[in-house]
């Protein structure tokens, strides 16, 4: 049942991709939040499906424009969390880590926000351009919820939308939030976590060692807390060097694009 | 921890360091990582969350205690699942009928065509009754059940429904050795037993995947209920008045289906205690509050990614078996066609099941999808060189009957053996890339034909020792 | 993380004991190279327990034949792995290594067969002796990290680290454990396997606290995990203990399957039994200390039941909800809300 060659079987070579679209969005969140629905209310019929390579879990990937410009968009499994290392979770994981996406879009419900916080917050450890998507707010509402979204994206350091993605409310929010992320036109100042006394000291211990293994990575704090906690593809991808390559192309994303649009310019 | 000789110092003492680290940490350690994190989501989620009024009446509180009643949780299920099996059959009765006219008229103008261009008449056969014929079929009977049952069953899915049904189910499940969520594969298996089996990636543990992938073909897939439904009035029902006679042929079939799902059970415990041992693991579940479906979802996945892929899956498989029963059909020796030869040397062996020959050339011929077995049976029956379009049922009834000495023993295991025997081709294919593995791929299609030649033979001799059949 | 731990990758470095192995290479077949790992196991665990080993010892603990006992003694011998004293059978540095090591690999297989495949711990031990012998290229290594470099296996015994490190047995018999003074179990014996059944059906696993409150002549009384229960002397012989703190002695827990439908109760903890990928599995769901939950539905069959956690509608089976503790408490204002909706 289990895939053999899990660790090995790699990502998309998304390569392709940036030279085709102007950027590469990721869609996470927990199951149930309505997360298909904002990827087909994006979409539209423009999507396809197939199965992450070497698994037998269900990809699916489409595209969106937006002022001329096309995206991608990848829809991730629906995990509660990065951290238990089942295989849907690994997936999402590598993606958001090793895919290195524009922008992560993370799909919450604003019915029960905290236990979704807990995604958000993880991805905001490996990722600074993140976008929050308070899904469900009908709902909510008739609950008598309301999530005071200035409040949050204070809190979280990120872009907070809030959509109804069946009847396509908040919809266009989110993409020119995403798109500003995506341009850099939007800064971000993701929450990091508090990990208390002792996980805390070990982790910033680690940090400036990982800095130094591979300078440049916005989430030296994340991968010092994988390595304590045995993560053997982080390990691996310390090892042959994939990080410090993750770090490299993180620092000049912009950049490129910007060179990309001048070349199509000139053809 | 040990490291190759060309690891940088660096790399290798953060590697040591994590490890110590780690260590003097203790077990607690991912224990505490989540604790801290939903210790920030809570206080970040009490600034920007405000619970207001709520309504008073909460419709979601109120439905559930229906749904999740003990006393109406089970039948609601029940009703549900038959008033879609209804709407499944009835209403895909007369799109069938029309496709069928319809792609059978083409048959009839490529034949003339061929015809026209000269073409010999085994290569008109071959092309046109034979290939096209089989792939026409198919079509026929699998795609207007399939655009009904899987939108149904996309619907219950997007309402939050089915969850519950894998709640309320769970309990059996677990003493199989199973869970909850097979409940779901299951119906899911009702429509197609190949999107039954990819259906079993919701389930997280590998131990009770596999043993929902390995069981979901005792559930009767559309393929197969043309033929139960077929028996069921010709046999079953036929002894009752016109009125009854429905209500008869309809408890047979779901007689059946209930069989179904007792076979499941049973051999799901057989397997969870044997080959697939362990506890029944990780049982988690969230159950979403009731939501209004989203009609593009509906469409979009119902049709293009269950219906269609479905569909393509079968065709690739129906067009071989087309030509294979064009060719038993019509090459003869002796003066008689393949097919017979081939159903004679199987009947003595057959017998000791309670079939005949006849029926397990057909079903060895129908591989590769179920749903022609019925027009093979009377192909050779009928000793036409070609699958044969519906003719009345009386004179159904007679040519198996008087002609063939089909009795009840003989309906009876047709239906037993429709119900157990191997997995179509299709599904065999898909439990392969699901699992990847020979081997269970193997268990799954050999497992249930031996359960199935095993029933049909004990019910065989039993009958035959009380002298019934 | 099974995918993790099948995957076959070659290690770079040779570790000492794999040079003893692939001289060992030259032994015709994979069965020679288990019987040897066999007796250098059944020698190093009769030297912890301070009991000399012999051709019958080995004969009897590992099913063999005199004749082949006395035939692996004399070429493991013959390799310098153990030595004949006049106490019996040594093993030499070597052959400590090579014991080590497959220790090693036993007990982490039972740790991740227990926590993560989800195995009856009455069966752990027979699986273990089939993998501990397939050590190929790090795999033991990925395993002990993937599994957060777990202390002990499910029984309670230490788990030796990569460089051949062992703690000391720690531990003193149930059976000469003063009554009245709470106790950590710290090892159940998993040999013999038909004993180990019993012990594991009483409910007794490493971890938990006991308390002997007296001996009868049918064996010893305890109190443990909020229950009383009498334990034949066979079984207590087998369990080891060791002294806890007086006050880290937790109070008796009431479990989450004891909520009546409709109650609340706040989040004390797991129980020891409740680790790996459940356990994880049970924390992302939000299910952490402290946190108000509530019992709100029951499925048809009286099991599972749904509870109200953070907001959403979480379905636990009862062997789930039995593991986790709770404690009254009233929830906080938000919870209370979010448990209405």
């Amino acid at each position: 049942m289990s895939c053999d060659t899990c660790d090995t079987c790699g990502l998309p070579d998304d390569g392709d991709d940036r030279q085709k679209f102007d950027g590469v969005v990721a869609l996470a969140g927990n199951p149930n939040t309505g997360k298909s629905t904002v990827f087909n209310a994006l979409t539209g019929l423009r999507q396809h499906t197939g199965n992450w390579p070497g698994k037998t879990v269900a990809r699916a990937e489409g595209r969106f424009t937006h002022e001329n410009k096309t995206y991608k968009l990848v829809d991730l499994p629906g995990t509660y969390s990065l951290l238990s290392a089942s295989e849907d979770e690994q997936i999402a994981r590598d993606f958001i880590l090793f895919g290195r996406p524009s922008c992560t879009v993370v799909v919450a419900d604003a019915t029960c926000l905290e236990r979704n916080l807990n995604l958000v917050l993880q991805v905001l450890e490996i990722s600074d351009r993140v976008v929050v998507c308070v899904n469900l707010v009908d709902e909510a509402k008739r609950k008598g919820i309301q999530v005071d979204a200035g409040q949050l994206e204070k809190d979280l350091g990120v872009p907070v939308v809030k959509t109804t993605a069946r009847s396509g409310r908040g919809l266009s929010e989110l993409v020119s939030k995403v798109v500003g992320v995506i341009e850099g036109r939007c800064q971000t100042h993701p929450h990091r976590v508090d990990l208390g006394q002792g996980v805390g000291e070990a982790v910033s211990r680690l940090v400036p060692m990982v800095n130094e293994v591979a300078p440049g990575l916005p989430n030296a704090r994340w991968v010092a807390m994988r390595l304590l906690d045995g993560d053997w593809r982080i390990r691996e991808a310390l090892l042959n060097g994939e990080l410090s390559q993750v770090a490299e192309r993180q620092q000049a994303p912009a950049e490129s694009f910007s060179n990309k649009m001048a070349l199509e310019g000139s053809q | 921890m040990k490291l190759d000789g060309y690891t940088p110092r660096p790399v290798a003492d953060l590697l040591d360091q994590a490890e110590e680290a780690r260590r003097a940490l203790g077990e607690g350690f991912r224990d505490r990582v989540v604790e801290s994190i939903y210790k920030d989501a809570t206080e970040i989620a009490g600034r920007s969350v405000e619970y207001g009024e709520r309504r008073r009446v909460d419709l979601d509180l109120l439905v559930d205690k229906v749904v999740l009643s003990p006393i109406f949780g089970l039948p609601l299920m029940i009703a549900l699942l038959g008033l879609i099996f209804w709407a499944t059959i009835i209403g895909a009765n007369y799109p069938s009928q029309m496709l069928a006219t319809g792609l059978f008229w083409v048959e009839a103008q490529g034949t003339l065509l061929f015809d026209y261009l000269g073409a010999p008449w085994w290569l008109t056969g071959f092309i046109w009754h034979g290939i096209y014929r089989g792939l026409a079929w198919v079509i026929a009977v699998m795609l207007p059940p399939m655009m009904i049952f899987f939108p149904c069953f996309t619907i219950l899915e997007d309402l939050g429904y089915l969850p519950r049904v894998a709640f309320n189910l769970d309990w059996l499940f677990k003493k199989s050795g199973g869970h909850g969520k097979q409940a779901l594969t299951m119906s899911m298996g009702f429509g197609c037993n190949a999107a039954g089996v990819i259906a079993c990636r919701v389930i997280d543990s590998p131990r009770e995947r596999l043993i929902a992938i390995l069981t979901n073909n005792f559930v009767p897939c559309n393929g197969r209920y043309p033929t139960l439904i077929l028996i069921a009035v010709l046999f079953v029902a036929a002894g009752f008045s016109p009125t009854a006679a429905s209500a008869v042929a309809a408890g047979t079939v779901l007689t059946i289906v209930v069989l179904g799902v007792i076979t499941t059970l049973i051999v799901s415990a057989a397997l969870s205690r044997t080959v697939l041992k362990g506890e029944a693991s990780a049982f988690t579940l969230e159950l979403p509050s009731y939501r209004r479906p989203s009609i593009a979802r509906i469409i979009y996945t119902s049709l293009i990614d269950r219906t269609i892929f479905v569909l393509m899956r079968a065709v690739m498989t129906a067009i071989p078996a087309g030509a294979v029963i064009w060719l038993l059909g019509n090459i003869t020796a002796g003066g008689t066609p393949l097919a017979t030869h081939v159903s004679d040397f199987l009947e003595p062996f057959a017998y000791q099941f309670g079939l005949d020959g006849v029926i397990i050339l057909a079903y060895i011929i129908a591989i590769p999808a179920n749903e022609i077995v019925v027009p093979t049976i009377l192909m050779i029956y009928l000793g036409e060189g070609m699958m044969t379009e519906d003719i009345s049922q009386d004179s159904l009834r007679q040519v198996l009957v008087e002609q063939h000495g089909w009795t009840m023993l003989t309906a009876v295991n047709l239906m037993l053996f429709s119900l157990l025997h191997n997995p179509c081709a299709t599904t065999i294919i898909t439990m392969w890339k699901e699992t990847r593995s020979l081997r269970w791929t193997t268990l799954g299609a050999v497992g249930p034909l031996v359960i199935a030649f095993g029933v049909c033979f004990v019910v065989a001799q039993a009958a035959r020792l009380l002298g019934w059949g | 993380m099974a995918t993790l731990i099948n995957q076959n990758q070659d290690g770079p470095k040779l570790p000492r004991w794999r040079r003893v192995i692939n001289w060992l290479g030259r032994w015709p077949g994979q069965r020679d190279r288990r019987a040897v790992e066999d007796l250098l196991k059944h020698v190093h665990a009769c030297q912890e327990r301070g009991q000399g080993a012999s051709a019958e010892s080995a004969a009897g603990a590992i099913g063999w034949s005199a004749r082949r006992a006395v035939k692996v003694i004399a070429s493991v011998e013959a390799l310098g792995l153990i030595r004949s004293t006049s106490k019996g059978l040594e093993l030499t540095d070597g052959g400590t290594q090579l014991a080590v090591s497959v220790i090693r690999a036993h007990r982490l297989w039972e740790r991740y067969l227990a926590d993560e495949a989800g195995m009856p711990l009455t069966q752990v031990h027979a699986e273990a002796n089939r993998r501990e012998h397939d050590r190929e290229g790090g795999r033991v290594d990925r395993l002990d990290a993937a599994l957060g470099y777990p202390q002990s296996d499910p029984h309670g015994d230490p788990i030796p680290r990569a460089d051949g490190r062992l703690a000391e047995f720690a531990g003193t018999p149930l059976m000469s454990w003063s009554s009245g003074r709470p106790a950590r179990i710290t090892h159940i014996e998993d040999e013999p396997a038909s004993v180990f059944d019993q012990i594991v059906a009483t409910g007794l696993m490493p971890g938990q606290v006991i308390t002997v409150e007296g001996s009868t002549p049918e064996g010893l009384r305890v109190a443990f995990n909020g229950r009383k229960s009498v334990l034949a002397p066979v079984i207590a012989a087998n369990v080891f203990v060791q002294a806890v703190p007086q006050d880290a002695a937790p109070a008796p827990a009431r479990s989450l399957s004891s909520l009546e439908q409709g109650g609340e109760a706040v989040i004390r903890g797991f129980d020891q039994g409740l680790r790996g990928f459940h356990r994880r599995r049970l924390l992302d769901l939000g299910l952490t200390p402290g946190t108000p939950i509530r019992a709100e539905r029951v499925s048809m069959f009286r099991d599972p039941r749904a509870y109200r956690v953070r907001g959403s509608l979480v379905a636990l089976r009862r062997e789930q909800a039995d593991r986790v503790h709770i404690e009254e408490g009233s929830p906080s204002p938000s919870a209370q809300t979010g448990a209405t909706s």
